[in-house]
C-alpha cells in the first residue's frame, strides 16, 4: 500500500514535470498566435507586435521617458524575441491597439490592472535577480503594493531603479510611523542619508519577517554595521541572539537614550533578571541594591552585548 | 532714523532682485538644464557648496550627539550623470556618482552605479559615519548628594527640598560629592564604510557576481568594568571587517534562476585599554602620599555604610594639588586591556527561484556558515588595590576559541488555484549554534606583609609559583608558618586564587521550524483578502561548564592561623569541617592546589545539563486590501499568535498586531493618508505580568494644487507602554545627624513606588527582596508640516517644522535618579529660499533651528549637579547650486 502510494505520487510529480513546460508552451502558442490573427497592421511582426517606434507617433513623452531609461535595453534582447523587447515588452502586443487607437483592451495597462498582476509583469524580467529572489515573499505584494507604487518607468524623478521619490521619502509616503521614530533625537541615520531604509530590508521580499535582510553570514541585518556585536562570544547574552535586538532596542529611533525601550537601563535588566521559574536569566544578586550607586547596571555590565572573558560580561 | 532708512534699501534691494529675476528668466535660464552632449553621452553635473554657521546655546556635547552640524564650508551636493546616446558607450552607457557631505560633516556618502547594458554592473558606496557620542545621562552612575556643612538648616545628605513638613529624604552622600558630567561611555568614533559590487555579464543566462565591503570603525571612547571601584577608562577603539562575496546566477533553466554565492568575511579588533601616568595623565586626579598618581573611580560615595566607594573617607590631604587620597582605598594605578578578535566567516548559500510552471511559483534557498573567533592573546594588567580581596596586581590571559555553526533553508510556493484564489506555504529552517571555550589563566597579587604601607602603597609579594625557575620561591620569601613574616602575602579570606588555570565551556544554540500556509483571494479587483496560520518551534539550548586545571592559594595573611591552614584554605578549598575538599590538596611550601591539567575538577555550580527551552508559537493571520472607489485605498493587516512558553520574561506568550492604512486622493494633487498600527505583547504568566504595547497613530496630507505650491502637514502620536514584575533589592542605612532637623523618615522601599516583600520564593534578591510592579510610559506627539512655495518663478521658499514632544513616566527606583528621557520637547523648525540667478545657477539661504529641551529634572535638590542637557540654537548654510 505505501510503495503504491510513492509509486502514484512519483507518476503525478513526473507528470508535473512534463505537463508544466508542455502546458506553457501550449499557452504561449495560443497567446502568440490570438493578437496575430487579430492584427491588421502590415509591419506587424509575430505574435502582434509592432515595435517600440510605433508607438513613438503618439506616445512621445513616454517614448522620451523610456529611451532615456534602464529599460531601454529591452531593446537589445534580440535573444527572447520581441515580447521582451521595448515598450511591448511591458504593455504587450500594439498591434490591436493600432488598429484600433481607442482600443487599449488588448494593452497591459499598468495603472489599471491590479497589484498582484502589476508584480507579475515586472516580474517577467526582474525575477531571479538578485533582490528579487524572495518575491513570492514580499509583504509588498501581499499587502496590494506592486513595483509601479515604488518604481515608476516613465515618471521616475531618482536617475537610479526609477523611484517615484528617492528614500526615505519614498518609504515614509506608507510608513508614516517611521517618520516619527526616526525624527526623535536617537535615531538610525536616515534622514541624514547615511544610510537608507533598503539597506535593512529588501522591499522586495526576504524570508524573515517585516522583509529584513539577513547578514551574509546568515545572521541579523544589523550585524552588518554593528559587528563588534555579532560574536561569537564565549559568553553569549542569550536573548540577543534568540530573539534579537530589538529586545532592547527600539531599532529605528526612539525616545531614550541608544533607543532603548525605557527610560532607565535598570529597570530594562530587571524586567528579565527577576528570578522565574521558567527562565533562565539569573536575577539579580541581593548585593545589588537599588538605593545605591546601582543605577546603570552597564556601568559594571559593560560588555552586555557578548564577552569572551567574563561571564558577567565585566570585560 | 538709520534703522528705518537701512530697512528701506534692504527692502528695496530685495524688491529689485525680484524684479530682475524674471527679467532674467526672460533669457531663457532655468535651474534644471538638460546636461550638454558630448560625444556619444549626455552628461548633467550639479554642484553645490556653501559655509554653515552654527551657532549653538546650551549644552554642546549633547548637540554633537545628536547632531553634529558644525561651522564650515562644505560640499552640499555633486552629482554626475552621463548616459550613452546610444546606449551603446564604449565603456560604460551609464554613469551616476553622487555625493554630499564632504568638508567636515558627520555624514559623508558617494555612491557611484557605472553599467554596461551585456557586459557589466558596478555599484560603489562610500559612507564615512562621525559618531560622537556625550549624553551625559546614559550609563552615568548616580550624581551624589553632598554633605551639608554643619551649621546649616539641614545637616547630613538631605535630596529634596526640605521644609517644616518635610525634612528631606536622606540620601548616599559623599565627601566629597564628585559628579560625573560627562557620559561614562563616551565615544568619539569614525566609521569608514566601502561597498563594492561588480555583475558581470548581467544579460546571459550564466552571469557572476563579485562584491567587497570594508568597514572600519575606530577612536576614542571610555569603557568602564568592575574592578573594586568603577573605573573609566580610556579605550582606543579599532574595529575592521573584510568581506568578499562571490556568486553565479544559472539562468538555463526556462523562468529559472540558480544561484550560488560564497562570502569571505574577516572581522579583527584591535582595541586597547591603557591606563598610565604617562600615555592619559588625565585621568589621574589624585595622588598617594608619596606623589603617585591614581585613578579613584568615577563612583564616589563615601558616606554609604558597606557600599563605600572608593572608600569612606577617601580624601587625606585636600589642600595638595592634586588631593591626596588615603592609600587604603579602592584605586588604580594602572591599567591596559589588549586582546586582538580575529573572525573569520566563510558563508555559502545555493538558491533558487522558478515560475516554471504556469500555476506554480517557488523559491527557495539553502545556507552554511562556520565561524570562527580567535583570541590568541588575550592580556590584562591592573595595578591598582580591591579592598575586598586585597589584591594589588592582576594578570589575567589565556586563548579563546569560539565557532558558530549555521545551517539554515527555505522553500516558499505559490499555487494558483484558480485565477482568484492561491494557496501560499513558506518554511524556514535555521538552526545555530555557539559553542564557546576560554582557557583562562590569571595571576592575583597581594601586598607584602610588614612593609609599613597599607592598600594602595603596599609593595607586591613577588615570587615564583613552583621551583625551580627563575626568580624567589615562595618558601623562600615566606618560609613557615604561620606565614607572617616580612615579605609574606597579606591574603584576606575573600582573596581568590594566587594562580588560576580555568577551562570555560560555554554552548548556545537554536532550532527554529516555522512554516506559514495562506490561502489568498481576489473578490474582484478591487478586495482581496487572505487568511493564513503560522506554525514555529523553537528549541533553545544552552550550558555553560568551568574546569579548574590548576588552582593554587598560597598562605599568608593578617588573619592566618592553622584553623585555616594559615590561609591558603579559602575559596574553593575553604575548610570543610576542618579538611580540605577532596579536590585540593596542599603542597611543601603551604599552597594548597585544586586540579590540574590532567585532573580537571568542575567548578561547584556548573550547569552541565543541556537546557532546552522549547517554545511553539501559534499564530492567525488575517489582511485584506481594497480599493471601494478609485480615489480610497484601504488595507488591513492582523495576526494573534500564542506561544505555549517564553525564553525570556519580556518574551510574549500573546501576540497581537493590528495595521490599518488608508490612503485617499480626492484629486491628482491631493492626498490623504491615515495608519493606526497597534502591537500588544504579553507574558501574563504567574509573577512575570509582562505586558507591553507600542501603539502609532498617524496622518499626512500634500497638497500640490500646482507646481508652484505643495503643502503637507501630518501628526503622529506614539504610545509606548511595558510592564513587569520586578524583584530588587533595596536598603538604605541612615545615621540621622544632630539637630535640627532631629528626626528624618528612613525609606525602607523607593519612595513613591508600591512595594511588597518581593513574592518569587527562592529570588536571588534574599529575603529582605522588594517586589514592585515596574512600569514605562512614553507618549510622543510629533507634527511635522511643510510648505513650498514659488511665489515668482525664479524663487523657491520652503518652511517647515518637525517637532517630537515627549512625555512618559516610570517607577524610581532611587531617589537620586534624574529623569533623563522621560520628558522633553525636540523641535527643528527649518526655512529657505532659494534664487535662480541664472541658467542652472543659484543661490540658497537656508535656516534651521535645533531645540533641545528637557521637561524633566536633572539634577535633583541636594546632589552634586551635572550639565544640563538642553541645547537651543539655529544652523544658517549659504549655498551657491550649479547644474550644467
Amino acid at each position: 500500500m505505501k510503495q503504491r502510494f510513492f509509486a502514484i505520487l512519483l507518476m503525478a510529480l513526473v507528470g508535473l514535470l512534463f505537463s508544466g513546460p508542455a502546458a506553457r508552451a501550449n499557452q504561449d502558442a495560443a497567446k502568440d498566435s490570438a493578437p496575430q490573427a487579430a492584427s491588421s497592421a502590415s509591419d506587424t511582426k509575430a505574435g502582434g507586435y509592432v515595435g517600440s517606434e510605433a508607438c513613438k507617433g503618439c506616445h512621445v513623452e513616454e517614448y522620451k521617458s523610456w529611451e532615456n531609461s534602464p529599460h531601454w535595453k529591452t531593446s537589445l534582447n534580440t535573444r527572447d524575441g520581441a515580447a521582451h523587447q521595448g515598450c511591448e515588452a511591458c504593455h504587450g502586443p500594439g498591434a490591436s491597439h493600432i488598429a484600433d487607437p481607442t482600443d487599449a483592451s488588448k494593452l497591459f495597462l499598468f495603472e489599471k490592472a491590479s497589484a498582484k498582476d502589476v508584480t507579475k509583469q515586472c516580474l517577467t524580467c526582474h525575477a531571479g535577480g538578485k533582490e528579487h529572489m524572495n518575491a513570492l515573499n514580499s509583504v509588498h505584494t501581499e499587502n496590494g503594493v506592486s513595483c509601479t507604487s515604488c518604481h515608476s518607468p516613465h515618471h521616475a524623478t531618482t536617475k537610479e531603479f526609477l523611484l517615484l521619490k528617492s528614500q526615505p521619502e519614498l518609504c515614509y509616503t506608507c510608513h508614516l510611523a517611521k517618520k516619527a521614530e526616526f525624527a526623535m533625537p536617537f535615531h538610525h541615520r536616515v534622514n541624514e542619508g547615511l544610510i537608507q531604509c533598503s539597506d535593512c530590508h529588501n522591499v522586495h521580499g526576504t524570508v524573515g519577517p517585516k522583509q529584513v535582510r539577513t547578514a551574509s553570514t546568515q545572521d541579523a541585518t544589523c550585524f552588518k554595521c554593528h559587528i563588534d556585536k555579532q560574536g561569537p562570544f564565549v559568553y553569549e547574552h542569550a536573548p540577543i541572539k534568540t530573539d534579537g535586538c530589538q529586545s532592547c532596542h527600539l531599532v529605528h529611533g526612539g525616545p531614550n537614550a541608544h533607543m532603548l525601550k525605557v527610560s532607565n537601563v535598570n529597570l530594562l535588566c530587571l524586567q528579565c533578571h527577576t528570578t522565574s521559574s521558567f527562565s533562565s536569566a539569573p536575577g539579580a544578586p541581593s548585593f545589588h541594591n537599588q538605593a545605591s550607586f546601582f543605577q546603570s547596571c552597564v556601568l559594571c555590565h559593560s560588555s552586555i552585548h557578548g564577552s569572551n572573558f567574563n561571564s558577567f560580561f565585566f570585560k | 532714523m538709520d534703522i528705518r532708512r537701512a530697512v528701506v534699501v534692504l527692502g528695496l534691494v530685495v524688491f529689485a532682485a525680484l524684479w530682475m529675476a524674471p527679467a532674467s528668466r526672460a533669457q531663457g535660464a532655468s535651474a534644471d538644464t538638460e546636461g550638454k552632449d558630448s560625444g556619444n553621452y549626455n552628461i548633467q553635473q550639479s554642484i553645490e557648496f556653501g559655509y554653515r554657521w552654527t551657532g549653538i546655546n546650551g549644552n554642546i556635547d549633547t548637540y554633537d550627539t545628536f547632531v553634529n552640524l558644525g561651522s564650515g564650508v562644505r560640499l552640499f551636493d555633486y552629482t554626475l550623470d552621463m548616459r550613452s546616446l546610444n546606449h551603446q558607450g564604449i565603456f560604460f552607457d551609464n554613469l551616476n556618482f553622487s555625493n554630499f557631505g564632504y568638508g567636515g560633516d558627520p555624514n559623508d556618502v558617494s555612491r557611484l552605479h557605472i553599467d554596461k547594458n551585456k557586459w557589466y554592473d558596478f555599484q560603489m558606496v562610500f559612507r564615512r559615519d562621525k559618531n560622537f557620542w556625550d549624553y551625559n545621562l546614559f550609563a552615568n552612575p548616580l550624581n551624589p548628594a553632598a554633605l551639608n556643612p554643619a551649621g546649616s538648616a539641614t545637616t547630613g545628605c538631605i535630596v529634596s527640598p526640605p521644609s517644616s513638613a518635610n525634612p528631606g529624604l536622606p540620601g548616599f552622600c559623599s565627601n566629597p560629592a564628585n559628579a560625573a558630567v560627562n557620559s561614562p561611555h563616551g565615544l568619539d568614533l569614525v566609521r569608514r564604510m566601502q561597498d563594492y559590487d561588480l555583475t558581470l555579464l548581467p544579460q546571459s543566462r550564466v552571469r557572476f557576481r563579485l562584491g567587497f565591503s570594508h568597514d572600519r570603525n575606530e577612536g576614542p571612547g571610555l569603557f568602564t568594568t568592575d574592578s573594586g571601584t568603577i573605573p573609566d577608562f580610556p579605550q582606543s577603539y579599532s574595529y575592521t571587517t573584510n568581506a568578499y562575496r562571490a556568486g553565479v546566477d544559472f539562468r538555463i533553466l526556462p523562468r529559472t534562476t540558480i544561484s550560488y554565492d560564497q562570502f569571505l568575511n574577516y572581522f579583527k579588533q584591535d582595541n586597547t585599554l591603557l591606563e598610565t601616568p604617562v600615555a592619559t595623565p588625565g585621568q589621574y586626579g589624585y595622588q598617594l602620599a608619596n606623589g603617585t598618581p591614581v585613578d579613584m573611580g568615577i563612583i564616589w560615595s563615601s558616606q554609604t555604610p558597606a557600599e563605600a566607594l572608593p572608600c569612606a573617607a577617601p580624601i587625606s590631604n585636600g589642600t595638595t594639588a592634586p588631593p591626596t587620597v588615603n592609600a587604603n582605598c579602592n584605586g588604580f594605578l594602572r591599567y591596559s586591556q589588549v586582546g586582538r578578535p580575529r573572525n573569520f566567516m566563510p558563508s555559502e548559500r545555493l538558491r533558487f527561484q522558478s515560475n516554471y510552471f504556469e500555476k506554480f511559483e517557488m523559491s527557495g534557498s539553502l545556507g552554511y556558515s562556520n565561524s570562527d573567533n580567535l583570541i590568541p592573546d588575550y592580556n590584562e594588567i591592573i595595578n591598582g588595590y580591591t579592598t575586598r580581596s586585597a589584591v594589588r596586581e592582576s594578570t589575567t590571559g589565556g586563548p579563546v576559541k569560539t565557532t558558530r555553526v549555521s545551517v539554515n533553508a527555505d522553500w516558499s510556493g505559490s499555487y494558483a488555484v484558480t485565477d482568484k484564489l492561491r494557496v501560499e506555504d513558506f518554511f524556514r529552517y535555521d538552526n545555530w549554534r555557539i559553542p564557546g571555550l576560554w582557557a583562562t589563566y590569571e595571576t592575583n597579587l597581594v601586598g607584602a606583609a610588614a612593609s609599613g604601607q597599607v592598600g594602595l602603597a603596599l609593595p607586591l609579594s613577588l615570587f615564583t609559583e613552583s621551583s625551580p625557575s627563575a626568580g624567589t620561591p615562595f618558601a623562600t620569601l615566606c618560609p613557615a608558618a604561620p606565614y607572617n613574616q616580612a615579605g609574606c602575602p597579606l591574603h584576606t579570606s575573600s582573596s581568590g586564587a594566587d594562580v588560576t588555570n580555568e577551562l570555560s565551556y560555554q554552548f548556545l544554540g537554536q532550532n527554529l521550524k516555522s512554516n506559514t500556509l495562506q490561502f489568498q483571494y481576489d473578490f474582484n479587483n478591487r478586495w482581496s483578502a487572505r487568511i493564513g496560520y503560522l506554525y514555529t518551534n523553537r528549541a533553545i539550548s544552552q550550558f555553560s561548564a568551568v574546569f579548574d586545571t590548576g588552582e593554587t592559594y598560597f598562605p599568608g595573611g593578617a588573619t592566618a592561623n592553622a584553623g585555616n591552614l594559615y590561609l591558603a584554605a579559602r575559596g574553593d578549598c575553604a575548610l570543610v569541617a576542618g579538611a580540605l575538599p577532596a579536590a585540593c590538596a596542599q603542597n611543601a611550601d603551604g599552597s594548597v592546589t585544586e586540579g590540574s591539567a590532567a585532573n580537571p575538577v568542575a567548578e561547584a555550580g556548573n550547569d552541565t545539563a543541556r537546557n532546552v527551552t522549547t517554545i511553539n508559537e501559534n499564530s492567525l493571520l488575517l489582511g485584506f486590501t481594497g480599493r471601494p472607489v478609485d480615489q480610497l485605498r484601504l488595507l488591513g493587516d492582523f495576526s494573534f499568535g500564542s506561544n505555549d512558553a517564553s525564553f525570556t520574561r519580556i518574551d510574549p506568550r500573546q501576540v497581537q498586531s493590528y495595521k490599518l492604512h488608508a490612503t485617499y486622493t480626492p484629486k491628482p494633487w491631493a492626498t490623504i493618508d491615515g495608519a493606526v498600527e497597534i502591537h500588544e505583547n504579553r507574558d501574563d504568566a504567574y509573577q512575570v505580568a509582562n505586558l507591553e504595547h507600542d501603539r502609532m497613530y498617524s496622518f499626512t496630507t500634500m497638497l500640490m494644487p500646482s507646481p508652484r505650491l505643495a503643502v503637507s502637514f501630518g501628526y503622529n502620536y506614539w504610545d509606548v507602554y511595558t510592564q513587569a514584575d520586578i524583584c530588587f533589592n533595596y536598603s538604605i542605612t541612615y545615621t540621622n545627624p544632630a539637630p535640627p532637623p532631629n528626626t528624618l523618615p528612613v525609606s525602607t522601599s523607593p519612595p513613591g513606588v508600591a512595594t511588597t516583600a518581593c513574592p518569587i520564593s527562592g529570588a536571588s534578591v534574599g529575603a529582605a527582596g522588594l517586589g514592585a510592579l515596574s512600569t514605562y510610559a512614553s507618549t510622543d506627539h510629533f507634527a511635522h508640516a511643510d510648505v513650498m512655495w514659488k511665489p515668482i518663478k525664479r524663487v523657491t521658499a520652503d518652511l517647515g517644522y518637525g517637532g517630537s514632544f515627549v512625555r512618559g513616566n516610570t517607577i524610581f527606583l532611587n531617589p537620586l535618579m534624574p529623569s533623563g528621557t522621560l520628558d522633553y520637547n525636540y523641535q527643528m523648525p527649518y526655512g529657505s529660499v532659494t534664487i535662480d540667478l541664472s541658467k542652472g545657477f543659484s543661490y540658497k539661504m537656508a535656516w534651521n533651528y535645533y531645540g533641545f529641551n528637557q521637561a524633566g529634572n536633572t539634577s535633583p535638590f541636594g546632589l552634586a549637579a551635572i550639565p544640563l542637557q538642553d541645547f537651543n540654537g539655529s544652523n544658517a548654510t549659504f549655498s551657491f547650486r550649479y547644474a550644467f
